[in-house]
């Protein structure tokens, strides 16, 4: 029976272990999880982990340090799926900010001035497909429950994941809430990706943008729309970068005919 | 050569580890590591509007996420002259025991019980603790809830900000966090009592100071304007960097933190025993029955008044709904972007959290976070060397790597604030060149012969000394020529400090060990007239730049030559010092 589930691990790199709380967070489903798949490897949740070959690899964290970059690239080796999980691993994450390698270096250097590192050497953090082939991509600061439970179940049946390509404007108008951009209040709901059931949005609140950018076609017009209500260029820029990291200059450079 | 090491310590967060490497009967470094990468979070933050470094903030950990975002809140209002009115402050409080109920029930029930009643983990304790751990997983998913309840999300959630609430929970939300948390009580009765009366070891026992937030009007709680410290002193939370005073050491990326040049612990353990006194209820009687001079010194403790304040959480919950339901629901405060700063303080679980903030133009022009585990960093490598010495010299070496992990287990850290790693290692027979290259490396040690002539192998670091002034090595001092108000760091605290000296440390005559002179000062049975000569002259950081070049005696008799072994030593020193 065991040899027939598919084994799993799940790993942690740089970043706040959010994605694989929040696994642990699925109590109620937890027990069926580690019933349907053998989980090889899960830190976070057993101490008997093995690192051997992999169906499927769950990464979560960007890879800020050479060791990381070590472990990334041996868990690629032995796993046929590499999955992302979460923002930093898919897109950087909020420590992946500094998009400058060398503003990167001055501000590392601010805050551990010239004191040489002898456990591992610190690399600029980055997403984890900037080193290694990732086969799929499961956005969210941190991962949505439901959003991680049809991942898992599909992965387990062998089809790939399912992910909205819509923005949060669309879970947001499913639970009926007013347009906080009618009232004047910058939110990023057009511009991100859906999956987190607009929880900012049902709370009165802004969309941070936690979930990165839509794939969406129309998000060109969505941009341009919120310039058009008044918001300046680079306060939608900057606010959009706060959780996109690296990422977020492909983004820029995929909108077309951008108002400036 | 052999080493003794532990599978990487799950049930945990983060990567990191303890190590001790071991040399005879001396444990010659101990060093608590964190491998988890650097985020810059600080720098990154600067810059962005105050909402948005809210919004940011929290993600520096899954676990403390609200306390994270409590801090920030507390230090942006205090920054930008926000008042929140007493409806936001009480929910907040909630939200932050829901915390508080979610870390202490995880760590106790999952993370540490097993340890104590001997299994491997949570899942192989549930065949004999099957009631404890179910209920201690239902308490855990309260915990959740009532963070869920009132952030948003089970895990960095946004509804607290800046003035109040996005949107307040309702009547009926509250009332059944209220129900629950009564119908839990009985339980967290249970769990302080079991917690209580655990066999805790006595190793490692030893004094320290401890530091927690001061709340307002003689009550327990977890935030607080004010600092208080174990020897008496109080702090403005403004004024926090008098406490923290961080510091970076080469091995890991978590800073580390000195009071008055010594370490400090926070957590749970701090909070009860600065304000024990103040619990009252079934808590207070608790407290009254199982509280001893013990746990004023012995960090294994921290479990159980872990346990008194979830039991103290329990209790608060129903008060804080019936006080909040009285209040009316209120818009969040209207405020506008003015230059200013301030500092935040709130209890996370695991211990003291401070952020601090300057606003400058609507943006952050200035930001500093002090963690809990940042400021305990020191205490655990003490810990854990004092654990590591006191079961060498009593001959149980076999359990140092399972002590050292429950010693740093008990503090709870947090590693992105902690996987840990206890490893226990044998120091290689020459491992002392490598170190003392290391140390040449910066700059030429400053060194001083220790010794008493005439006495056979105790008067061969004199003549070692000599040898190197002969060779022209600068600044190198004799026991005899130091007066007592000699600072022998003057001029740079970067250049370390070595004394050479023939001590007894288990090995066989001539073996040579660096040890670093802090483990000698912390440990009773080492000391010797080292002690007096250097306690009062060197502050902390020097005190970490000095070390002791050891050799094994052969012997110590009055009038007798320098045994062949320990020349040999003495030859291989000056081989290795000189210029």
């Amino acid at each position: 029976m065991q040899q027939d589930k598919l084994k799993i691990g799940i790993y942690e790199l740089t970043g706040c272990a959010g994605d694989a709380l929040l696994i642990l967070d699925c109590e109620d489903e937890l027990v069926n999880i580690f019933k349907a798949a053998n989980i090889q490897s899960f830190l976070m949740a057993k101490s008997d982990n093995i690192d051997g070959e992999l169906d499927v690899a769950l990464v979560e964290g960007s890879v800020s340090t050479e060791k990381e970059l070590g472990e990334l690239l041996e868990i690629r080796k032995r796993s046929k799926f590499v999955v992302a999980i979460g923002i930093c691993a898919t897109l950087g994450g909020v420590q992946a900010n500094f998009l400058d390698p060398r503003e990167w270096k001055e501000n590392y250097q601010k805050v551990y001035g010239q004191v040489e590192m002898t456990n591992t050497k610190a690399l600029q953090p980055k997403p984890i497909d900037a080193y290694v082939k990732v086969d799929y991509y499961l956005p969210g600061c941190p991962i949505g429950k439901e959003q991680f439970l049809s991942t898992f179940a599909r992965l387990l049946a062998g089809n790939p994941p399912e992910l909205y390509n819509f923005p949060v404007c669309v879970e947001c108008k499913w639970h009926e809430n007013d347009c906080l951009l009618n009232k004047d209040i910058l939110c990023l709901g057009p511009l991100t990706a859906a999956g987190c059931g607009s929880v900012c949005t049902d709370h009165n609140l802004p969309c941070v943008g936690c979930w990165g950018p839509t794939g969406e076609a129309n998000r060109t017009s969505e941009f341009n729309l919120l310039l058009e209500k008044g918001f300046a260029l680079d306060l939608i820029k900057n606010k959009m970068a706060n959780f996109s990291g690296t990422k977020i200059a492909e983004f820029f450079a995929q909108l077309k005919g951008e108002k400036r | 050569m052999k080493k003794i090491s532990i599978e990487h310590l799950a049930r945990l967060e983060g990567n990191g580890g303890v190590t001790a490497t071991i040399d005879g009967k001396v444990v010659t470094e101990v060093k608590f590591v964190v491998n988890e990468g650097p985020r810059l979070v600080e720098r990154l933050t600067l810059g962005k509007t105050p909402e948005e470094d809210v919004n940011i903030v929290p993600r520096i950990c899954a676990i403390c996420t609200l306390s994270h975002k409590y801090a920030a809140l507390r230090a942006m209002e205090k920054a930008l002259d926000v008042k929140v009115p007493p409806k936001v402050t009480l929910l907040r409080e909630l939200m932050h025991l829901g915390e508080m109920v979610e870390s202490h029930s995880l760590h106790l029930y999952f993370l540490a019980l097993p340890d104590y009643v001997g299994f491997p983990n949570a899942v192989a304790m549930a065949s004999k603790f099957g009631f404890e751990v179910k209920i201690a997983l239902e308490m855990k998913h309260f915990g959740n809830h009532i963070m869920k309840t009132m952030s948003g999300r089970f895990i960095h959630g946004e509804n607290p900000v800046i003035g109040g609430f996005g949107k307040f929970p309702s009547r009926e939300e509250l009332i059944l966090i209220k129900n629950r948390a009564i119908q839990f009580m009985p339980f967290a009765l249970k769990t302080a009592k079991l917690f209580a009366e655990l066999d805790y070891p006595d190793c490692p026992e030893a004094e320290t100071q401890y530091a927690c937030c001061k709340p307002s009007g003689n009550k327990f709680g977890f935030v607080g304007d004010e600092i208080i410290i174990s020897n008496g002193d109080v702090i403005d939370s403004q004024d926090y960097k008098s406490l923290t005073n961080e510091f970076i050491v080469s091995h890991s990326y978590c800073k580390r933190s000195l009071y008055k040049e010594k370490p400090y612990s926070v957590g749970a353990l701090a909070r009860v025993n600065n304000l024990g006194e103040r619990l009252t209820g079934e808590t207070g009687k608790m407290y009254k029955k199982y509280f001893s001079p013990r746990w004023k010194k012995n960090p294994l403790f921290n479990n159980a008044a872990q346990a008194l304040e979830l039991l103290y959480s329990f209790e608060r919950i129903p008060g804080v709904v019936d006080e909040a339901l009285k209040l009316p629901d209120a818009s969040i405060v209207p405020y506008i972007k003015k230059d200013g700063k301030g500092a935040g303080a709130v209890e996370a679980p695991r211990g003291t959290l401070f952020h601090y903030y300057e606003i400058s133009k609507g943006r952050v022009a200035s930001a500093d976070i002090v963690t809990p585990t940042a400021q305990n960093a020191e205490d655990i490598e003490r810990y854990c060397y004092l654990t590591a010495q006191k079961l060498l010299e009593t001959g149980q070496e076999d359990k140092i790597r399972d002590r050292m992990d429950l010693v740093v287990r008990s503090f709870d850290p947090c590693i992105s604030c902690s996987v840990h790693m206890a490893q226990v290692k044998k120091a290689p027979e020459e491992d002392w060149k490598e170190k003392l290259a290391d140390l040449k490396k910066k700059q030429m040690p400053i060194f001083v012969g220790l010794g008493i002539s005439n006495r056979s192998d105790d008067s061969a670091c004199l003549e070692l000394a000599s040898k190197l002034r002969q060779q022209g090595v600068p600044d190198v001092l004799m026991e005899s020529e130091i007066e007592e108000n000699d600072t022998l760091h003057e001029k740079s605290p970067e250049r370390s400090l070595i004394f050479l000296d023939a001590i007894d440390f288990g090995g066989n005559p001539g073996r040579i060990a660096l040890i670093p002179l802090q483990h000698l000062i912390w440990d009773s049975v080492l000391s010797h007239r080292l002690l007096p000569l250097v306690s009062s002259q060197l502050d902390y950081a020097q005190l970490k730049n000095s070390f002791v070049l050891g050799i094994q005696p052969e012997t110590i008799q009055e009038g007798g030559e320098i045994s062949r072994p320990v020349r040999e030593a003495m030859e291989k020193i000056l081989e290795e010092i000189k210029i």
